[in-house]
Order: C-alpha cells, then sequence, then structure tokens
C-alpha cells in the first residue's frame, strides 16, 4: 500500500528569476522538514526543461540541491505524462519495499524563450516522424479535432467555450493557479485565434512550475491511498486512430483500472484539459457524458460542487492553473489528495473521498489515470 | 545553432517525397509513415506502398500560433486528409482559408517545407493543393 503523506504546489508562472532547482526547492521546502527526512529516493518529472535549461541526469543535481544528499535519484520524462509516470515509479517502489519513503518532484521550465520557441519544444510532444514535420504543434491538431466534433455531433463553438469559462471560474479561488481571472463563453470566441476553431482562450498559459508529494508504505497522517496507477500507450497519431474522436488509450487504461476496482464513487476529477476539445474527449472517454454530449452537460453544469456528476477540474485545469508540462499531473495529483483531505486551498469539493487524475500525452499516445481514495 | 541534423533529414526522404507508407501482409491495412510493426495487428510483414496522390479534407485548421520555423509563412492551412487507404496530416497550399470546406478534393505537390536558418539544410517535402 502506498499514501501521500505530504503534498506541497507553488504558483504557476512565469518564474524569469528562477532556474529549475529553485522552483524545485521552493516545493519541496513548503512541506513539514520532517516529512523530508530519510527519504529513500527522488523522482524527478521533468520534460520541457530537458530543452530549455539542459541538464542530464537532473534528479541527482536536484536532491543535492535539496540537502538530500542520502538519497537515491532517478528522472522521469514521458511528456506531459511524466508525473504520472513518476507517481507509478513511486507506488512501484514503496509497494515493492524498495522504499518506505519516496519524494516525487514534479518540476519544469517553459519560459526561457520566446513563445515561439517554447511552442517548437511543446511540439515535440507530437510524432516527430509525421505531425512535426510542417513546423505545427498540438494547437492544429486540436483544431483539426475540435472542427471533425463540432462537424460530426452538430455542436455549436459557443457550447463548447463553457468548459474554458468554467475552468476560469474555478481557477480563481487557487492561490496556486497562473490565471485567476474570470471570463464568459462569449469572450472565448472573441479571443486571438491560434489554430481556427481554437482561439488563444481554449488552451493553457505557458508557465513554469513545480509540485512536491511524498510517498510513504505507512498511512500516518496521510492525505490519500494510492489505490492504483494504469496506463495504456494509443496511437501515435490521429491519422491512425479507427476514431480520431475516441481516446484509445484513454479508454483502455480506464477500463484496466475499472476491471481492477469497483469505483462505485468517484467524487473529484482532474482531467487534462490542455484544449477544450481535449477536456471534452476525456469526459466521454471515461463515459462521464455520451459521445457528443460532453460540452452540452459542461454548459449545463453537470461538473460544478452544484451539479450532479463529478466536479472536474476544480483547480482550473491545465487551461487556467496552467500546465508545466512534465510537472503537470503531479500538480494534478497534490489537488486531488488535498482534496480528499480537505486541505485545498481553492474551490472545495464537500465530503469529497476518492478522486481521479487523468493525464493524456498530445492527443493520446500515452494515456494513464490515477485513482486516490481517503484514509479510514 | 542548427536545429535540423542533416542525416534526419536525409534519411526520411523518400516517403516525405514520394508518399511511400506500408501495408500490412497479414490484416492488409496500411499507415504512413512507415512503421516497423503494423500499428493494428503487430505483424511485422509489412510491405512499402506508394500513397493515392489525391483525397479529401476530413477536417483542418487555420493555424496563427505556428512555431518559429514556420512564422513567416502564418496562417498555415493544416489538413486532415482520407487518402481511403488511411489518412494523413498535412499542409494545404496554394489555397486560401475560405476556399477550404469538408470534403474538398486536394492533390499532393511537391514543395519546400521548411529550412533551417540562412546556412542550415533545407526541408522539401510534400504539401496538399486543391486539385485543379
Amino acid at each position: 500500500m502506498a499514501y501521500i503523506t505530504g503534498a506541497s504546489m507553488i504558483n504557476i508562472d512565469r518564474h524569469y528569476d528562477k532556474s529549475i532547482r529553485r522552483l524545485a526547492s521552493d516545493a519541496v521546502f513548503k512541506l513539514d522538514s520532517s516529512s523530508v527526512e530519510n527519504v529513500d529516493y527522488v523522482i524527478v518529472a521533468s520534460s520541457i526543461s530537458y530543452l530549455q535549461e539542459p541538464q542530464l541526469d537532473l534528479a541527482s543535481y536536484i536532491a543535492s540541491a535539496l540537502g538530500l544528499r542520502n538519497a537515491r535519484a532517478f528522472n522521469v520524462e514521458a511528456g506531459e505524462v511524466s508525473g504520472a509516470t513518476a507517481v507509478l515509479m513511486a507506488k512501484s517502489l514503496v509497494d515493492s519495499r524498495l522504499a518506505s519513503k519516496v519524494l516525487v518532484v514534479g518540476v519544469d521550465k517553459l519560459s526561457n524563450y520566446p513563445s515561439a520557441v517554447t511552442y517548437k519544444h511543446i511540439s515535440l510532444l507530437n510524432d516527430s516522424e509525421s505531425e512535426s514535420l510542417y513546423s505545427i504543434g498540438l494547437g492544429g491538431i486540436a483544431g483539426i479535432l475540435m472542427r471533425l466534433y463540432m462537424e460530426t455531433y452538430k455542436v455549436d463553438r459557443l457550447t463548447l467555450a463553457y468548459w474554458p469559462a468554467l475552468m476560469h471560474s474555478n481557477a480563481k479561488l487557487n492561490p496556486y493557479a497562473m490565471l485567476r481571472f474570470t471570463i464568459t463563453p462569449e469572450k472565448v470566441l472573441d479571443a486571438m485565434p491560434i489554430a481556427d476553431p481554437i482561439t488563444l482562450l481554449d488552451t493553457f498559459p505557458i508557465g513554469d512550475g513545480a509540485a512536491a508529494l511524498v510517498v510513504e508504505s505507512k498511512p500516518r497522517d496521510a492525505l490519500a491511498e494510492i489505490v492504483a496507477v494504469e496506463s495504456a500507450v494509443g496511437y501515435p497519431s490521429i491519422t491512425l486512430s479507427p476514431d480520431p474522436l475516441r481516446i484509445d488509450s484513454l479508454e483502455l487504461a480506464y477500463s484496466r483500472l475499472t476491471e481492477k476496482l469497483d469505483l462505485k464513487r468517484i467524487d473529484v476529477i482532474e482531467l487534462h484539459d490542455s484544449y477544450t476539445i481535449s477536456a471534452i474527449l476525456q469526459l466521454e472517454s471515461l463515459r462521464l457524458a455520451e459521445r457528443g454530449k460532453a460540452a452540452e452537460a459542461v454548459a449545463n453544469g453537470y461538473f460544478t460542487v452544484n451539479g450532479d456528476g463529478p466536479v472536474v477540474n476544480p483547480s482550473g485545469g491545465l487551461k487556467a492553473r496552467g500546465h508545466p508540462i512534465g510537472a503537470t499531473s503531479v500538480y494534478q495529483v497534490a489537488e486531488v489528495a488535498s482534496q480528499i483531505a480537505g486541505i485545498f486551498p481553492g474551490l472545495k469539493v464537500p465530503d469529497a473521498k476518492s478522486g481521479l487524475v487523468v493525464s493524456v500525452n498530445g492527443f493520446g499516445s500515452n494515456s494513464y489515470v490515477v485513482y486516490l481514495r481517503g484514509v479510514e | 545553432m542548427l536545429s535540423k541534423s542533416p542525416p534526419v533529414v536525409w534519411r526520411s526522404r523518400i516517403y516525405r517525397y514520394r508518399l511511400i507508407g506500408c501495408k500490412c501482409k497479414n490484416c492488409g491495412r496500411v499507415h504512413y509513415p512507415p512503421a516497423s510493426a503494423c500499428p493494428y495487428c503487430s505483424s511485422r510483414d509489412l510491405e512499402e506502398v506508394e500513397l493515392p496522390r489525391v483525397g479529401k479534407v476530413l477536417s483542418y485548421s487555420i493555424v496563427y500560433a505556428v512555431d518559429s520555423d514556420a512564422r513567416e509563412r502564418s496562417p498555415v492551412i493544416l489538413g486532415l486528409i482520407d487518402l481511403g487507404v488511411t489518412r494523413i496530416i498535412a499542409e494545404i497550399t496554394d489555397a486560401n482559408p475560405e476556399d477550404i470546406k469538408i470534403g474538398s478534393q486536394l492533390e499532393a505537390v511537391f514543395r519546400r517545407i521548411g529550412e533551417d536558418g540562412e546556412t542550415g539544410v533545407i526541408i522539401y517535402g510534400l504539401k496538399f493543393r486543391p486539385v485543379i
């Protein structure tokens, strides 16, 4: 059994004054100092930083910078699912008794270069042998998917704008979120187009961030138990997927989870809304809405605290909390664990006892689900 | 600093110039670009095939937020194109955004698709244009 006994985050922003190591120490030093004593392993999840602030064997340097000279350390790089992969590694080390305490640090740097260069780095999350050929980033693929969704299911653009409006509303209360202001759905349509039909307000802001988790074998003072982590690889490109509007890898990862566990209830979900269309397709892949109906459910408030569904992205999501690529799913796990413990400092999900984190690389080359539950 | 490796650009030239994909001898499905095993049935028994050079638009996006390599071409029209045997994502050229509709017929055309600054490698490959 693996338990999260500590979780911390820093605010996501363009931290021009902070190095990758400083971001990591800012997050870790927010934990009680006793909680990082006797750490057996430090696992560092990072992705874009290898292009923006190159440091190989980053984890050992971060462990030293944190003063954890007696620890063992290694990196995990898996694009946008780096953080969830690191959580899987931490759980595996604890479950196998190779470690009794593991520190997971998700940290990433996106602001060292102008946006056009950062977009190029982010485009490497795509298949470098096909999509990346035309210097088109994730946004172009998201734009293709959104138009296909609108045409296939006859959903209008305004209905799809309720997602970012909800995310901004949720993020306003989250002290670690990058964009803490509200927007209307109409404003999403009026924003600068980035990959028509997608506008600037359909996607995440460029920011740096760091979050940390302490994973232990003992449940004492735990925020939540990591019950299971599942994942699946998918098609490398939407061109190969039999139906590009289905995220095959997420459907497979989630079915692997539900085969193992009886998920009677999920109170809170943090999913991977890199674009509005990503959120919509993920909600449908998790069968929280019928195909073609997720946008309408979002617009009707189904996924809010007052709605009938699980509360989705009370943090504000990638859209408004922010998306420091390799660190993001560490934020998501920290947020869900904090919700279950009743200590999340933003929008609270009343009486949350269980939660799910969904992490996806690109549009489904790899998907992770992490299921957390409260400790009795 | 050169960001594109000449050997990388050189060794991928054939499938960029000629739309060479792979057909699986086990399940019969076609994929592009060529992989070492079939993405559908995992068979390694594959043969290279030339894909059709005409197709139709399944969806498209007009991309303004292009990365630094494509800035002078912005906005770029990017299409998801149905070639019948498989699909491809490619840049659509010789067209204004208002000319492109879902279902538009396109044909492959050989074009310069990128360069690495003033002194780096120049990359050629295929784009698609409306059928003339």
